[in-house]
Order: structure tokens, then sequence, then C-alpha cells
């Protein structure tokens, strides 16, 4: 099992690690990274701060147009290309089929932001003379939400199209981070039945704070396990079911 | 004793019932295949033959557990062709096969490898010897986008061999190849054969299957039309068909008994009765012309078709 979801794993990360989409985001991003510093709203003290800030939200940005880039249209197209014939006519499971997809995508936005954080640090260090460790804490948080984005794009297209993962995932995104609001407009609405993904929000304690300890970090992974292994298990259900 | 039930080999492939049903929105429903029985014996070439749209493809995805039949069972060696068991016996080349355009083919094949189980240590000369088998030598460190589809055709039918498999099944294996690359197709499922392997060989192209194919079964509209050896499906009861040359025309006495007459060159070629074969080749030589060939008259698998398709068409209405 562990060989059959490493083997599409593998084949998924080389195959998307060399399209052109990859590096232009990266291209941009890093031209963004560079132009931040000298935005005109820093104020005196905060300057770091706010760059730190910047920085992280423009991995996020980065980040969810990759994912779903990757993501969206992955199995559709190979649906359509018939390329999934070669992997599920084989003793391979559906649900490894879908497992191995995601391992593959998450694999290379590891890989992505990575090099966005290593852009983020140089930048900081050229401008501010501080190597900002801490933005690794960020990027890892990043890191475990695209994980989720990934998981939740993966099994809506395992049923449908690329355009409707895209808005579905878009949509996912915006209500994960909505609950406080959504939540005080609607008091009566069950708290626990919210989906929320505001745990891997930690912009402001690692932008302006000293950011997280490990005990959050450990948090945030079991977050990041529950909700990719539930949408995980729904989208290779409903993948298993489907003719191909 | 010896061929009790309990003796018999076990059928290579064996599919009962199968039946597949489409809903097309909002409530049409649509049989893609009705009620097809199939048995492929061990060691044998079957072609699956039919025109387009006559549920073959559908056929062999119910077999390959792509697609949920509506009924059916479908087994391998005498296993489940649907479950993973039964996929490991089963190597498949899909119509127009396509393959991440990123990868190389070193890399795709080792995907397929890994995934079919093939050992770790014997991935790489396994690669080498199957890409040098297919035609694709030297094109190992090739990316896949760069593959023209007659190469991506010959890289479907090496990650379908890639584990040795007892059954293969192959979907249209000749389409994109130049006539050269399906002379080599139809001397792979040879010596597939000769190896021991069973092939399902799906095709429209019915020169290919003649020229292979101990066995066919061909399909019309979802469901078998006929089964059996492939010159008893083609040959026309009662008619001999005669070749014969140092003729201008047929001579009278043969023209009244001759029908289908075509100029082959220097040669006529005609078809008479049985019953009349004598008086023909004694027409002939009385006329001073040579008789070159004379052998029961079989119909081209096309016009088999196109009559088995007015058969229905007729019964329909």
């Amino acid at each position: 099992m562990v060989r059959r979801l490493t083997a599409i794993a593998g084949a998924v990360f080389l195959d998307a690690i060399k399209r052109r989409v990859v590096y232009a985001v990266l291209f941009f991003a890093a031209i963004l990274a560079f132009s931040a510093p000298s935005l005109p709203s820093y104020g005196v003290g905060v300057d770091v701060g706010v760059y730190r800030e910047v920085a992280l939200s423009l991995t996020f940005a980065a980040a969810m147009v990759l994912a779903l880039a990757l993501a969206a249209n992955r199995i559709p197209s190979e649906v359509e290309r018939r390329t999934v014939y070669n992997v599920t006519s084989k003793a391979v499971s559906r649900w490894e089929y879908v497992v191995g997809t995601w391992l593959g995508i998450t694999a290379v936005m590891g890989a992505v932001i990575a090099a966005f954080t290593v852009i983020d640090q140089l930048v900081g260090l050229g401008r501010y003379g501080q190597p900002m460790w801490q933005l690794w804490q960020g990027a890892v948080a990043i890191w475990f939400e695209m994980g989720v984005l990934t998981a939740f794009a993966v099994a809506v297209s395992a049923l449908s199209g690329a355009v409707v993962v895209t808005v579905a995932t878009l949509t996912f995104a915006f209500v994960g981070h909505s609950r406080q609001p959504v939540l005080q407009q609607f008091p009566a609405f069950p708290a626990w039945l919210y989906p929320s993904l505001d745990t891997f929000n930690v912009i402001n304690p690692v932008a302006h704070g000293s950011g997280i300890g490990a005990v959050y970090v450990f948090l945030m992974a079991l977050v990041f396990v529950g909700w990719v292994t539930a949408l995980l298990a729904m989208g290779s259900m409903g993948f298993a079911r489907r003719d191909l | 004793m010896s061929d009790s039930p309990q003796s018999a080999p076990v059928a290579a492939i064996r599919i009962d019932g199968a039946r597949k049903v489409y809903t097309v929105f909002p409530q049409t429903q649509r049989v893609a295949v009705d009620d097809v029985t199939l048995e492929v014996p061990q060691g044998a070439i079957h072609g699956l033959l039919g025109p387009n749209g006559a549920g073959k493809t559908t056929t062999l995805k119910m077999l390959l557990g792509l697609v949920r039949p509506a009924a059916g069972t479908f087994r391998v060696l005498g296993v489940d062709s649907r479950t993973r068991a039964g996929r490991a016996q089963l190597g498949f080349l899909p119509e127009q096969p396509y393959f991440p355009p990123q990868l190389t083919a070193r890399q795709a094949m080792r995907l397929y490898a890994r995934l079919s189980g093939v050992p770790e240590r014997e991935i790489a000369a396994r690669t080498t010897e199957l890409l040098d088998r297919v035609g694709l030598e030297g094109r190992a460190s090739t990316q896949l986008a760069a593959f023209s589809r007659g190469m991506l055709q010959r890289l479907g039918i090496a990650q379908a061999i890639v584990s040795r498999p007892k059954v293969v099944v192959l979907d249209e294996p000749a389409s994109g190849l130049d006539p050269l690359g399906q002379r080599d197709v139809r001397n792979l499922m040879l010596q597939l054969r000769d190896e021991g392997a069973t092939v399902l060989l799906s095709s429209h192209q019915l020169s290919e299957a003649e020229a292979v194919c101990d066995r066919v079964s061909i399909m019309s509209r979802g469901r078998v039309a006929a089964e059996g050896p492939i010159a008893d499906l083609l040959s026309v009861a009662g008619r001999t068909t005669i070749r014969v040359g140092g003729l201008q025309a047929l001579p009278q006495a043969v023209w009244g008994r001759a029908a289908d007459v075509v100029p082959e060159g220097d040669l006529i070629g005609f078809s008479v009765q049985d019953a009349d074969v004598r008086a023909a080749i004694d027409g002939v030589y009385d006329a001073g012309g040579a008789v070159i060939e004379v052998e029961p008259k079989r119909e081209s698998l096309e016009d088999y078709f196109t009559r088995m398709l007015a058969d229905e068409k007729g019964e329909v209405a």
C-alpha cells in the first residue's frame, strides 16, 4: 500500500513540479516580496512586523493560487485524458489514487512554500538585517492550510469538474475563515458544526508577536489530520462509485 | 473423466451476463451492454470486434473495474477481475493511451512497474527491455510531452505488460500506428501468446483481428451477435471463390454460373455455387485459361458487419 501511494505521489510530484505555472507564481511572488519593503505605509518601529505580515500574506495568496491550479484540474483532466486508466486498471484501490494524488500535490506545495519563505527571509535579511526565522512558523501553518484546501479540492474534483472545484474551494476557504463574524450574526447556529480554518491563521503572532509554541503547532497538526482524513475519505468514497 | 468440471482448466477470462445501463439526463436510460457472455481460454488470442458504439470498450471497462456493471460477473483466471487481486493478473492498454506529459518514459514506466508490483531491483532492467521491445529504445529520457501518438501507443503497450501479466487486454492497440508499427503489435501479440499469456483484443481494424485471433466475438448494439473461429464466421456456405489467369474475359460457359466477378490485375476472380466448381474449372481450361486458386468463399469482415447491421435494422423495422 505504501509503495503504491508513494509511487502515485511521486509521479504527481514530478509532473506538477515541472509545470510552468509553479515557476510563474514563484516568480511573481518573488517580485512582490522584493517590492514589499518599499511600500509607503510602514510606520517607524513597526516596519519589520508589517513586512513579515505582508510576506506571509503574499505566501498565503500565492500558495492558494497554486493549490487551486494544481489540485482543481488534476483528477478531472486525468479522467478526461484517460491517464487514470493506466493507474486504476492495475492493482490499485481508488482511495490509493485519491490519497496519492493529494500527497503529491501537498508535497509540491511544501516545496513551493519553502521556496517562498526562503525568498521572504533573504529579502528581510537584506532590507532589515534580520533572518526572521519565525517566518517558518507561518510557513508551516500555511502549508497545513493548503493541505486542507488541497484535500477539499481533490475530494470535490473526484466527482466534479475544475470550475466547480475552484469555486467550491474558494467558498470553503472563505467560509472557513469567517467563523467568528458569522456566529456573531447567527448566535443560534451550533458553533461546533461550523467548519473553521482559523486554527491555521497565525499571521498576527508570527508577524507582530513572539510566534507560536510547539503545543500550538501540534494542535494545528491534529486539526490538519482531522480535516484531511475526513475530506479524503469523502473524496475516496465518491471516486470509488464513479464510472471512469 | 478428463473433461469433468473439476479438471477443466479455468478460463483466462469469463464474463457472464454483463449489463451496463447509462442514465442520460434527465431520466433517459441507454443500455450500452446487455447480457454479454464471453469465455476466453488460457493461451488464446480472442478478438472482441464490432463497430463503434457496439459496447466493446464498456465491456472491457467493466472487466477491469473501471465502470460499475448493472449486472454480471467478471472473472480472470477464476478471480473476480474487479478486485485488486483480479486486476493484479491483468495488463491493460486503453484506447489512445495518454500519460502525464511532464514525465519521461523511464519515470512513467517506473510508476507503472511499481503500481504493478514489479520488484524494485528489476524495474530498471525491465524498463530498458520493454522500451526496446516496443521500439522506443533511446527514448527513456524523453519527456512524454514530446512523444508522438504512435510513441504513446507503444509506451501504452509497454506499461500493459510490465508485470508479465497472464492476461493482457488491448483496446485498439494498432490505433495511431503506421503499418510497420501495426505489424510490430501483431508480432507482439503472437509472442505474448507463445509465452503463455492470453490476449483479449478489442478492435475495429478487422485485418488486425483476422491476422492474429484464434476466435472472435462480434458485438453489435451492446450484445454478442456472433462468436467463433473467424474462418467459420466469414465463410459463405455453399459458395467457392476461383481465381483464373490467361483469359481476357470469362468464357460464356463460366459466365452464366459466376457471381462477384472482379478483375485483379492479370487475374479474374469470381465465385460459383459449390456444385458448379467442376464445370467452371473445365470451362476455364477449355478456353485456354489457367486456374490459379480455388478456396471456400469468405466474405470480408467489413461485409459481415454491413450485412449484420442491415439484418438488425431489418429486424427492428
